[in-house]
């Protein structure tokens, strides 16, 4: 799926380049996207080492138990596979804790060790699970209580007052995401 | 105000916080915390390294998107549309770019803040989209890359209509608040 977006997206502006004559910004615009995703890999995995080892502690001195027993009800209902096996819980509830304090690139490494339990859950296939399926949705719907960037970026451009949209940012986000749930659970029920 | 200011203060202390407790368990605990630390940064060095070629075929991908005309050909292209079914057109190029850059939704955010103000109602239908949506093309590669996952069912489809239906609601909620 993702190979054919990319392909897509790489033939379409091969096309637009040669018909506006942007030819030579874009193979920058190639150099500098390879480029970019090397850097970005490197700081991931700055980040991934570190927030790897703290779930790691976190894991063998028992505060993932203690946070995936007070988030269970809602995980058992959104994720109904990885609480009958067991297996996985404590990473979805550690990585969307960290998506709803909003944490940013710490984020990412915890949603991706999620993502390796419910794979573990999958028998290593290459189809997704409901799970995941469930789990990448609310990944994409943003939890975050405290959108720091925006404010920021309301704020250096000179608004009155920056912080006036966080409450319909939470209804926006928060009935965004409960839409997103009930698409992956109709979804989910035709498939097998 | 000074409430909501609080709160900010109180984010940016999550991460050091954790840190801190992080030393404190390191400090108190009688099992080999460092060892623990260092067996899971391991590990998630392995997954950064199987990572890196997918970023670097879709980086290249959006990049050249963007460079191209291509994403500005279809944000005009859009405008008139979003015109008829009442979204203002100055969000498109924005709303265009946001499912597949972090930076580049970024970039137009001040943009538009420049260009129309942060408190105008273009400006705030930016900033309800920007906080309730993410770059879902580059989330769903990166969870799907990690773990060799081909076949992804509906996940992109149903990420796409959220996002849709969020940009839909964000002007909506504008009306009603501002």
């Amino acid at each position: 799926m993702i190979g054919k977006i990319c392909g897509f997206i790489i033939v379409l502006s091969f096309i637009f380049a040669i018909i506006t004559g942007n030819v030579s910004a874009l193979s920058d615009a190639i150099y500098k996207g390879a480029d970019s995703a090397i850097n970005l890999s490197l700081s991931l995995m700055g980040m991934m080492c570190l927030w790897n080892g703290l779930m790691q502690v976190a894991q063998s001195s028992g505060a993932i138990d203690k946070a995936t027993r007070f988030m269970s009800p809602v995980l058992r209902f959104l994720f109904p596979d990885a609480y009958k096996k067991n297996n996985g819980m404590g990473e979805i509830a550690a990585s969307m804790s960290a998506n709803i304090f909003g944490i940013g690139n710490g984020a990412t490494p915890l949603a991706i060790k999620a993502m390796e339990k419910l794979q573990e859950n999958n028998s290593g296939g290459e189809r997704a699970s409901n799970d995941m399926i469930m789990f990448t949705v609310l990944g994409t719907a943003s939890l975050d209580i405290f959108p720091t960037t925006l404010v920021a970026l309301r704020r250096a451009a000179g608004s009155a007052n920056p912080f006036e949209i966080i409450i319909p940012v939470w209804i926006c986000s928060f009935v965004t995401a409960v839409l997103a749930v009930l698409l992956v659970k109709i979804v989910c029920s035709f498939r097998k | 105000m000074r409430k909501v200011n609080t709160i900010l203060k109180v984010s940016t202390l999550v991460v050091p916080l954790c840190i801190a407790l992080f030393g404190l368990c390191l400090l108190l605990s009688k099992k080999d915390m460092f060892g623990e630390f260092t067996k899971g940064a391991a590990s998630g060095m392995k997954t950064a390294v199987r990572l890196a070629p997918t970023l670097v075929a879709l980086m290249c991908a959006i990049s050249m998107f963007n460079a191209s005309g291509a994403a500005e050909y279809i944000a005009n292209m859009l405008s008139p549309v979003c015109k008829k079914i009442g979204l203002p057109s100055g969000i498109v190029p924005f709303v265009v770019v946001r499912p597949l850059s972090g930076g580049a939704s970024t970039a137009l955010i001040s943009d538009i803040f420049e260009k129309y103000g942060p408190d105008s109602f273009v400006g705030r239908c930016t900033s309800l989209i920007a906080g309730s949506s993410d770059t879902l093309l580059y989330i769903i590669s990166v969870y799907f890359g990690a773990v060799g996952v081909k076949k992804t069912g509906g996940t992109l489809p149903i990420a796409l209509i959220t996002m849709f239906f969020c940009v839909f609601f964000a002007s909506f909620l504008c009306r009603i608040f501002f």
